[in-house]
């Protein structure tokens, strides 16, 4: 009996935060027809999401291809496959590892730092001061993050991969003696456009999850410090299984786009 | 003019506001005060729309404010200028931006009558000369006195102050009364101030309002509060708790 409520507070709660995130995305959605978005604070969020998380995103992307291309060298080359290390560390790079890793780390980093700032305004009624200045939050605070975010996590998705493919080809060739021309040709000969385009594509929507999640966090954030880090880390947590959780439906929808 | 009519607030099971009627006619100073808790606060919200009641009427200039949602309060809310308890200054941006924002917001570009407007805000509150810093390098007084700055820059018709000498020192307080007054007379403003500090009531107000049980139990002139013999008013006049040391 009390697992039976257990799971349905867990499972109304959930179902009301849905609705919640739904709620807010409307707002979103209705602000660029009739709001006034701060389009001028766009490039320093940019700045702020995109420019400052190259570092990580590129260690990550670096350290997952160079783990992954000897990870796969070492059970290949009991097959006498060595030459396939190259396509399989470049598809995984481009369709999953890429875009997750980056989503994860941009939501570790960007998420948390967004949900607290849009949380401590809300603490200390910043918020409340500019609404009462005439300008709505979602106009001011939430639409540059997300604009900044879209157009940031593809392009970090994209090093996150080239990164991922370098750092594989320098482990394979470089460390582990696969042949450079039999790696290059069976890279290029099994790895499209449309494996990158699936990465991009998936990063561009792990950005919306982020922002979306990390500003109605912010927005909702209970009174006080303690408030605020609970938004922040229930921000990251929120952001990083939406990710996990899109992704699985993210590889259906796309796999059928790109192999149609 | 701001009408309040028959307003009620119930947050979660507990009633804030049980019924609230009060007119604040214009040019005049109407202070609001209670005990702590009492619903000063929840009441001011109420009259620049950033709560909504659970049923009751607040009219500012004749328009119905409830009801209406953030994008509609807009046009309202360029008429009003609020200064908050800790003052809400943007904890990014310096003095000088935080008094220019409002002008910003309201489309004014050009640089010297930013400037310019800027500055004479300023110097209204007695701070020239700290443009360049930051909210967190000034005292409690000053970031109220920023607030208020950037409250009137936009030449509202109606100031609502939320506990303006709250948690600063007397003579700091007083200062702050003395500008209340002043900014009363040089921009002939209907201000609504909220507070439970009597000094500061008695001060600035042109009436009062005392807020009890979620009802106004007293509204009119301070003359009228100064001489009232209702043991109620009295014990929070003087600070009269009834406990005893005993």
């Amino acid at each position: 009996m009390m697992l039976i409520r257990y799971l349905g507070r867990r499972t109304l709660g959930a179902s009301a935060y849905a609705g919640a995130l739904v709620l807010l995305g409307r707002e979103i959605f209705a602000a660029f027809f009739v709001g006034q978005p701060r389009w001028k604070l766009i490039p320093a969020h940019i700045l702020d999401v995109g420019a400052r998380s190259q570092l990580v995103v590129m260690v990550t992307g670096a350290f997952t291809g160079a783990v992954f291309a000897a990870q796969t060298f070492f059970q290949f080359h009991e097959l006498g496959m060595d030459s396939a290390v190259g396509p399989v560390v470049a598809i995984s790079m481009c369709r999953e590892l890429g875009p997750v890793l980056t989503g994860l780390m941009v939501a570790g980093r960007v998420g948390a730092a967004m949900s607290s700032e849009i949380g401590t305004m809300k603490v200390t009624e910043q918020i409340d001061a500019l609404r009462a200045l005439a300008v709505h939050p979602i106009d001011y605070l939430v639409i540059p993050r997300l604009l900044a975010v879209m157009v940031s996590m593809p392009l970090l998705v994209g090093l996150c991969i080239a990164f991922g493919i370098l750092s594989g080809y320098f482990v394979g060739v470089k460390l582990l003696g696969i042949q450079s021309a039999y790696f290059m040709s069976n890279l290029l000969a099994f790895t499209d456009w449309s494996d990158v385009m699936m990465g991009l594509v998936k990063g561009f929507f792990f950005g919306i999850v982020i922002a979306v999640v990390s500003c109605h966090k912010g927005l909702t954030a209970a009174e006080g410090a303690v408030g605020v880090g609970r938004a922040a880390t229930s921000a990251v947590v929120a952001s990083s299984l939406g990710i996990l959780i899109i992704n699985f439906f993210l590889t259906l929808v796309l796999n059928f786009v790109f192999s149609a | 003019m701001i009408t309040v009519r028959n307003l009620v607030k119930r947050m979660g099971s507990q009633e804030v506001l049980k019924g609230v009627d009060l007119e604040v006619h214009d040019g005049e100073t109407l202070v609001v005060v209670g005990r702590s808790g009492c619903g000063k606060s929840v009441l001011l919200r109420h009259l620049v729309g950033l709560l909504q009641p659970t049923s009751g009427e607040v009219l500012v200039d004749g328009e119905n404010i409830v009801g209406l949602d953030e994008r509609q309060l807009a046009a309202i809310r360029r008429k009003v200028g609020i200064l908050f308890q800790g003052g809400a200054l943007f904890d990014s941006m310096t003095v000088e931006e935080n008094v220019a924002f409002p002008l910003r917001e309201q489309g004014v570009r050009d640089p010297a009558e930013l400037r310019r407007r800027v500055d004479e805000a300023i110097e209204v509150v007695d701070l020239a000369g700290t443009g360049a810093k930051m909210p967190d390098a000034l005292s409690g007084g000053m970031r109220k006195r920023v607030a208020l700055a950037r409250s009137i820059i936009g030449s509202p018709s109606h100031i609502l102050y939320d506990e303006p000498t709250t948690g600063l020192d007397p003579v700091v307080s007083d200062s702050i009364n003395h500008l209340i007054r002043r900014l009363q007379k040089r921009l002939r403003v209907t201000s609504v101030v909220v507070t439970h500090d009597m000094k500061s009531a008695f001060h600035v107000a042109d009436r009062v309002a005392y807020l009890h049980e979620g009802k106004i139990y007293f509204l009119g002139s301070v003359d009228a509060l100064r001489a009232s013999t209702d043991p109620q008013i009295l014990d929070f006049i003087e600070g009269r708790s009834g406990e005893t040391d005993e």
